[in-house]
């Protein structure tokens, strides 16, 4: 939370200083890339983000990148991992209910970031995609919902169905009409398949059909 | 006990209890579970079918139950009226709106040994689709039972420093800010 506030002032001050330097004809800005620390050693000496400080002496301008440390904030257990997931070893270790977890990926109206700005693989993208649609059809997300519309006036008040672990939306399912047999019965499919492989705790295993 | 007076035992073996259950966010199968156990009194180590031993239930917030999956738009509700064309069929939300209190009605009925003593044993289930219970049920409840399911906290029932204390699992890269 604190570090996303000092990188974003971080970017204000990089990018009004950018458009000083575009105007001045001196290429300043350079590529920052996140780079890893090992806590035995300290801090490598690599390119880091950096804060743009510009002095004035008399005639010369001089516009110089001061590296930023970053934040000492609590380190991943496996920080050479691809993913953020596999950073914190979190793989198959969450539910649509880890909503501190989840609330990190999506947007102030529910929707999911992209996966080149979060940094995730495309396997776990998809599965937080997935906990996150089953959090927000059980309720746990109130105050991600999409703005409506001023003035917008329900037509019929929907009913308020308390659900969890909704495969399918809610407008999309038709009633199963035939059943069968107890034998041969047309089962309800809960929660996903993709959490199949997911950690369980105790002698209990993962039913997907009830 | 050896101390008590052997009709104080007898009354705390065979005396009626009468259980709570609050179904507020519970699977009503789950809840029924535990409903057809109580009245028909398996868990008492002096059951027996013949011998009527079975406590009475009452379960409040029917209103309120959680299906889970789709189940709210797929389970459907069969009846027929016995007359020819009468065969009727209603999905969980629209029994739901209609009455409340069916769902677990059913879920318990289709639990209990089909018998003659089923509906004896459905007249000591009392159903109520809201937590407000009237005065002479209040005063019988003995004990509340624990839920079934285990509730998940929202997002906005997290306190701020519960929220401080998870862990940023990725920060974003100035560049990508566009």
């Amino acid at each position: 939370m604190a570090a996303r506030c000092v990188l974003g002032s971080i970017w204000t001050s990089l990018s009004g200083v950018k458009s000083m330097a575009s105007s001045s004809n001196m290429s300043v800005f350079q590529s920052i890339t996140n780079y890893p620390q090992l806590s035995v050693f300290g801090i490598i000496q690599s390119r880091g983000i950096r804060q743009v400080v510009e002095k004035k002496e008399g005639k010369t301008t001089i516009i110089e990148g001061l590296t930023q440390d970053t934040l000492a904030g609590p380190q991943p257990p496996n920080p050479t991992a691809q993913c953020p997931i596999y950073q914190w070893n979190l793989q198959n270790k969450y539910n649509y209910t880890d909503v501190l977890l989840l609330s990190q990926f999506i947007r102030s109206d529910g929707g999911m970031l992209p996966r080149r700005v979060t940094g995730l693989c495309a396997q776990e993208h998809r599965k937080i995609a997935i906990c996150v649609q089953m959090a927000h059809r059980a309720g746990l997300l109130p105050d991600h919902k999409p703005p409506l519309p001023e003035g917008h006036v329900p037509k019929k008040p929907k009913p308020q169905l308390n659900r969890y672990l909704t495969r399918w939306s809610i407008d999309s399912v038709k009633p199963i009409y035939r059943a069968g047999l107890k034998w041969c019965k047309n089962r309800i499919s809960v929660g996903h398949p993709a959490l199949r492989n997911n950690v369980q705790y105790g002698k209990k295993i993962l039913y997907l059909k009830h | 006990m050896s101390s008590f007076t052997k009709s104080a035992q007898q009354w705390a073996t065979f005396a009626r209890s009468w259980y709570l259950i609050d179904a507020r966010m519970q699977p009503p199968g789950k809840i029924a579970t535990m409903c057809a156990i109580r009245l028909q009194g398996k868990h008492k180590p002096i059951y027996h079918a013949l011998s009527d031993v079975g406590d009475h239930v009452v379960v409040m917030n029917s209103r309120h139950i959680a299906f889970s999956g789709n189940k709210w738009e797929q389970k459907m509700y069969s009846s027929h009226t016995q007359y020819p064309g009468g065969f009727k069929q209603v999905t969980a939300t629209q029994l739901h709106s209609k009455d409340p209190k069916a769902i677990v009605k059913l879920a318990v009925y289709g639990m209990l040994p089909r018998n003659l003593s089923r509906r004896t044993m459905m007249q000591r289930l009392h159903l109520f689709p809201e937590d407000d219970l009237p005065e002479d049920i209040l005063l019988n409840l003995t004990e509340e039972l624990p839920q079934p399911r285990e509730i998940p906290r929202r997002l906005n029932e997290y306190s701020q420093e519960e929220r401080e204390a998870f862990p940023t699992l990725w920060t974003p890269l100035p560049q990508t800010f566009k």
